[in-house]
């Protein structure tokens, strides 16, 4: 390994040691919620069908509705599992400095850990797919389908790390940038297909979407993972224009941003 | 190797009024405050030298220290150190320098400090060997081998500066930049550090700048002072010319077995404060009389005990910091 690789390989054990420092947090803070999450929607599902096996919702019956929440759970572990960057406060409290002095750039550091955090997901990812096919509640897909799903949830991914890094990078402007995220995260999870499935929208908004990046983070890896998707190409396409866009995004505005940066508390 | 030239940086922040009202307002219409942090400031340091960057809080020496690491950017004027602008942050610049802060833990809180240190040892480049003599030459010196495999924030303040210079050592930085290296620590744990720098500078002929509100850590470590009060440059020169710059008088005190029932003669010249038991006084006495004054004192009373300032430049700098007008008359 050159020098630099290895920079980047020893970030991201360095993360590894850090994200799992407190180990009953690190449990919690990576299945609770999204268990949380799955059993309130599996019971709130079970009311709306009333037991009923046979019904179609929006096309759905009640076994592929929970298939569908249940991939939903994993693509956010996947996709959209990094939310922990909190750049505002970093950048408030004058904690990036440090960053600043060493001949590691910031993006780097934060991209390690980053990198380091996605391996740990798909790991929680397997774990939980392979308990929840133990207990009869999914039907694990063919390796092919597998390995589609998890290259797109990974592409997605970086498209959602380099918007976090956004709304941070704006608390050099900023105090706070907490509602940001969570303004962002709510709509998010409406908007992609995470609370309830694309079907439910009108036919005209879900067009409209079409043109945002949001059914791509969520609705499409889903369907890929349930064999239902056919245009991964087109969706690629799209992401990439983001992704491209945002990163031309941050390189600028941390241009700007580094200026006003005062290092208070040093 | 350093260079400073009309170095300024100006903050803008906003007043808020106090209470409920005032926090209203300040959500429409906030008057901006604008300070310079340091003014026009001008600065010259050859490679190898120690320097005191001294001032009271405020003063903007942690504004200057930033800028030379580079974690901020000037408003305006020059600066060049070891040929790179600071503010463009080059990988060959920040490779050659170190920052250590007694205020602000560089070290991962949730790994033990061997592990930061291999981060460091990938970040800075350092060969195997040379990493591994370094690191057990300076765990050595600061006696710290024990606590290398330890959870930072397992270790006292003490400890952990010692883990943090080292952190900031392990690269052999050309410029090393000390912001208040000492604050908090016992005074043995302030003594060790200071003894590790020395051998440090000796060893490599690093360039130090220091800041520290410590004395005895500017006596110990630096030969050139540079004051800065309110952004601006007040003095910049060696320690001895510092000592004296008000004024070539020592400050003697002498304790006598009884009582004094009447002002001595011999005192008289010398401004002599009594104590209120009239059991001791203090003089000042300028350097060329202080032997005839001392022995004719000692010949004339019953004097149990005898001091002269051990530290002038703890008393320079007090009289500075209460009367900042005097340095006008000093200044350069």
């Amino acid at each position: 390994m050159n020098a630099s690789a290895l920079k980047w390989w020893e970030t991201i054990q360095i993360a590894w040691s850090k994200y799992t420092a407190y180990r009953l947090n690190f449990f919690l803070q990576v299945l609770g919620p999204a268990f949380v999450f799955f059993f309130i929607k599996y019971n709130l599902w079970s009311a709306i069908y009333g037991g009923d096996q046979d019904i179609l919702i929006a096309g759905y019956t009640f076994q592929q509705m929970i298939t569908y929440h249940i991939w939903a759970m994993i693509v956010g572990l996947i996709a959209q599992g990094h939310t922990a960057l909190n750049l505002a406060e970093e950048i408030r409290l004058g904690k990036i400095s440090t960053y600043l002095i060493y001949p590691f750039q910031f993006w780097e550091f934060h991209t390690a850990h980053f990198i380091a955090f996605q391996w740990l997901q798909v790991l929680t990812s397997a774990v939980t797919v392979l308990l929840l096919a133990l207990m009869s509640l999914l039907t694990v897909p063919s390796f092919a389908l597998i390995l589609t799903g998890l290259t797109y949830c990974l592409f997605v991914s970086v498209f959602w790390f380099a918007l976090q890094y956004l709304t941070g990078l704006l608390g050099f402007w900023l105090e706070e940038t907490w509602i940001l995220r969570v303004i962002l995260q709510i709509m998010t999870g409406f908007l992609s297909g995470a609370i309830i499935p694309l079907d439910f929208y009108p036919e005209k908004f879900v067009q409209f979407l079409n043109y945002t990046p949001f059914p791509y983070l969520t609705y499409f890896p889903i369907k890929i993972f349930m064999g239902e998707m056919n245009q991964i190409g087109s969706a690629y396409g799209i992401m990439a224009f983001w992704i491209v866009l945002l990163w031309l995004a941050n390189h600028l505005i941390w241009k700007k941003g580094i200026r006003l940066y005062t290092a208070a508390g040093m | 190797m350093i260079s400073a030239k009309n170095l300024t940086k100006q903050f803008i922040s906003s007043k808020k009024k106090p209470g409920l009202l005032g926090a209203l307002e300040s959500l429409f219409y906030r008057e901006p405050v604008i300070k310079n942090a340091v003014e026009s400031f001008d600065l010259e340091i050859n490679q190898g030298e120690m320097i005191g960057l001294l001032g009271p809080n405020g003063a903007g020496k942690t504004t200057l220290m930033k800028m030379f690491t580079g974690i901020i950017v000037p408003s305006s004027g020059e600066l060049k150190i070891l040929g790179h602008e600071p503010a463009q942050r080059h990988k060959e610049f920040r490779k050659n320098i170190a920052l250590v802060m007694g205020q602000k833990s560089q070290l991962w809180w949730d790994i033990p400090a061997m592990d930061s240190f291999l981060l460091l040892k990938r970040y800075y480049e350092i060969p195997e060997l040379e990493f591994k003599q370094r690191v057990t030459e300076m765990a050595a010196l600061l006696n710290v081998e024990s606590l290398m495999n330890i959870h930072v924030r397992r270790l006292s303040l003490g400890e952990r500066m010692k883990m943090e210079l080292m952190a900031s050592l392990l690269h052999s930085p050309k410029v090393i930049f000390l912001d208040e290296p000492t604050i908090g620590l016992d005074l043995v744990a302030q003594e060790n550090i200071r003894q590790f720098i020395l051998d440090y500078h000796r060893k490599t002929h690093a360039t130090l700048i220091i800041t520290s509100h410590y004395m005895a850590d500017v006596q110990a470590l630096c030969q050139r002072l540079v004051l800065i009060f309110d952004g601006k440059k007040a003095f910049d020169g060696p320690l001895k010319t510092f000592e004296t710059i008000l004024g070539n008088d020592k400050i003697v005190s002498f304790q006598f077995a009884d009582s004094l029932t009447e002002d001595a003669a011999l005192f008289a010249d010398f401004s002599p404060v009594y104590q209120e038991d009239r059991k001791g006084v203090e003089l000042k006495i300028p350097l060329e009389k202080l032997r005839a004054v001392t022995s004719e004192a000692l010949e004339k009373f019953d004097i149990t005990e005898f001091n002269t300032d051990k530290m002038p430049i703890e008393k320079v700098m007090k009289t500075l910091m209460t009367n900042p007008q005097l340095l006008k008359r000093h200044s350069l």
